[in-house]
């Protein structure tokens, strides 16, 4: 079975095809092309839109030649539904919408971030995880329990994401900036007392970057460490309760942040102390791209037929612990 | 005198042991490598002192909780009288929505007398006798805000939602009508209004 998925909920404009064999799935091209907001800027939702209207033709053929597949070959086509910023995510479902209808291919409208979560799964073989979600969208704690995925705690304000991009721009960096507070925080060693909010499972980021915001008036690379430091830590303890809540076996890292080391380095460690395994989602796939839409449209085609065209909906806030999974 | 390990917590091992010839609990918080130094001690230091201080604090409210012992600042640990009972999160379906009642009750009065648990969670109360007792008061704060009061009603809402799905709708409406039972209907209406107010906030949450 041939897939092709298209996502295009924030930044990136990425078409992807899988190839599905029983549980098995093999990705034969992954295209991406990334809206760069200019320097201290965030992503503007109609600029966005517009760098992925005039990069979806290429990104499609240029994704279908690498797969060596044409139109005809695929079974399916799969696009990321929400959520996600409105004007970005109705490029990809048009896309989606006029291949399916002039080449009557069946439609799968999928939900981006349990893309992530299945992708992850994919790639690092993890089998029944503690998820670890940290993008620019989300930032979430999650197991699988009767044909859902829960939350076990989330952040109540901004994601972490958000708070390492809105503090890099303030610093004056492009988005996304993890990267560059990253290599900014190796510098530094100097620790500067943060605001250090654990809510039981929960976390809450924003006291934390404006209380970053002022120290970064002194020492930018005092700031971007201690951040890290904070907020990691942060994410660390509530990773650890919910470990011992729910006493999984495995804890999988998906989404952009995953990319981060330091963050990898705190929670193998705390995997380390809970006997308990730990996947992170290979560098090259753990922020957006078309092939965790792709695989997951795969996975819902095992038990469902393509959604009509009437219903192939695009909705910002789409949750996705509200997400039946049957497969 | 430590004798067994019996569980790795997600913020200190708890140990059983003798202290003065009372089989006791042995609550230490270990240093976390992965942390930064001198934020690591401060939380632990932080929280060893708040949790020995709340876990006095709450009997005079009524709930009924393991007695303080000891606590050894340098170490970070507190100990503490075993309740040898089971938590409520490993008891029956049925059990856990019968408990759900008096473990509202208890919230209430924690409430009701200024005072925010920070991590309820299932296991966080041991049913030992026919009696619940509270644990694990390392994120406590003494404080009347309303606010802080819903974090508490809203934490115990999503571990109800994520760990025992089935009978959440069953538990949440027990543990209301027991948080009512002390604290009142104008109170609790209130709390449970600030509970959606979160909600609302979180991410990609819908709007109503």
């Amino acid at each position: 079975m041939i897939g092709l998925g298209i996502e295009s909920t924030a930044h990136t404009f990425s078409c992807a095809v899988i190839e599905k064999k029983g549980k098995k799935g093999k990705i034969l091209s992954d295209i991406r092309k990334i809206f760069r907001p200019e320097a201290g800027q965030g992503i503007h939702p109609r600029e966005a839109s517009r760098h992925h209207i005039e990069n979806s033709p290429i990104v499609l053929s240029e994704c279908l030649k690498e797969a060596d597949v044409s139109i005809g070959d695929l079974d399916i086509i799969s696009y990321a539904a929400g959520p996600g910023l409105g004007p970005c995510l109705r490029v990809g479902a048009v896309v989606a919408r006029s291949l399916s209808s002039f080449y009557k291919i069946p439609i799968y409208p999928v939900n981006h971030a349990i893309g992530h979560i299945e992708l992850g799964k994919l790639l690092t073989g993890a089998r029944d995880p503690l998820v670890l979600l940290v993008s620019g969208g989300h930032t979430m704690l999650l197991s699988f329990l009767d044909k859902q995925w829960r939350v076990f705690g989330e952040t109540l304000d901004i994601t972490l994401g958000q708070l390492l991009d809105q503090f890099g721009r303030s610093l004056g960096f492009a988005s996304p900036c993890g990267k560059n507070i990253e290599e900014l925080a190796s510098t530094s060693s100097n620790y500067v007392a943060l605001p250090y909010s654990v809510k039981g499972n929960d976390v809450s980021f924003s006291g934390l970057l404006s209380a970053t915001k002022s120290v970064s008036q002194k020492s930018k690379i005092d700031a971007c460490y201690s951040l890290q430091e904070t907020a990691f830590a942060m994410i660390s303890e509530t990773v650890e309760r919910a470990l011992s809540f729910t006493s999984k076996k495995e804890l999988m890292i998906v989404g952009g942040v995953a990319a981060n080391k330091r963050l990898s380095a705190m929670l193998k460690d705390v995997c380390k102390r809970h006997g308990c395994k730990f996947f992170v989602v290979p560098l090259e796939y753990a922020g957006d791209c078309g092939s965790q839409i792709c695989w997951t449209g795969l996975l819902e085609s095992q038990v469902k037929e393509g959604v009509l065209l009437k219903d192939t909906f695009v909705t910002q806030s789409w949750r996705l612990d509200s997400v039946k999974v049957d497969y | 005198m430590l004798v067994k390990l019996i569980k790795k917590g997600a913020e200190a091992d708890i140990y059983t042991g003798v202290w003065k010839n009372y089989k006791s609990i042995f609550k230490i918080r270990k240093i976390k490598n992965y942390r930064n130094a001198s934020l690591d001690s401060k939380i632990r230091k932080q929280r060893t002192i708040k949790e020995s201080q709340i876990l006095s604090q709450v009997k005079s409210f009524g709930i009924p909780s393991p007695l303080v012992y000891f606590v050894d600042l340098g170490k970070t640990m507190i100990v503490m009288q075993e309740i040898p009972g089971k938590p409520v999160h490993d008891l029956s379906e049925l059990k856990i929505v019968q408990s759900s009642k008096e473990i509202g009750k208890l919230v209430g009065l924690l409430h009701k007398n200024g005072v925010m648990h920070g991590d309820l969670t299932t296991s966080n109360f041991i049913l030992f006798k026919n009696i619940i007792y509270m644990i694990d008061f390392g994120l406590s704060q003494n404080t009347i805000k309303p606010e802080d009061h819903a974090v508490d009603l809203r934490l115990i809402k999503e571990i109800l939602n994520s760990a025992h799905a089935k009978i959440m709708q069953s538990c949440w409406k027990n543990f209301l009508a027991g948080y009512k039972s002390v604290v009142g209907i104008t109170y609790q209406t209130k709390i449970v209004k600030l509970v959606s107010d979160i909600e609302s906030r979180g991410r990609y949450a819908e709007v109503v």
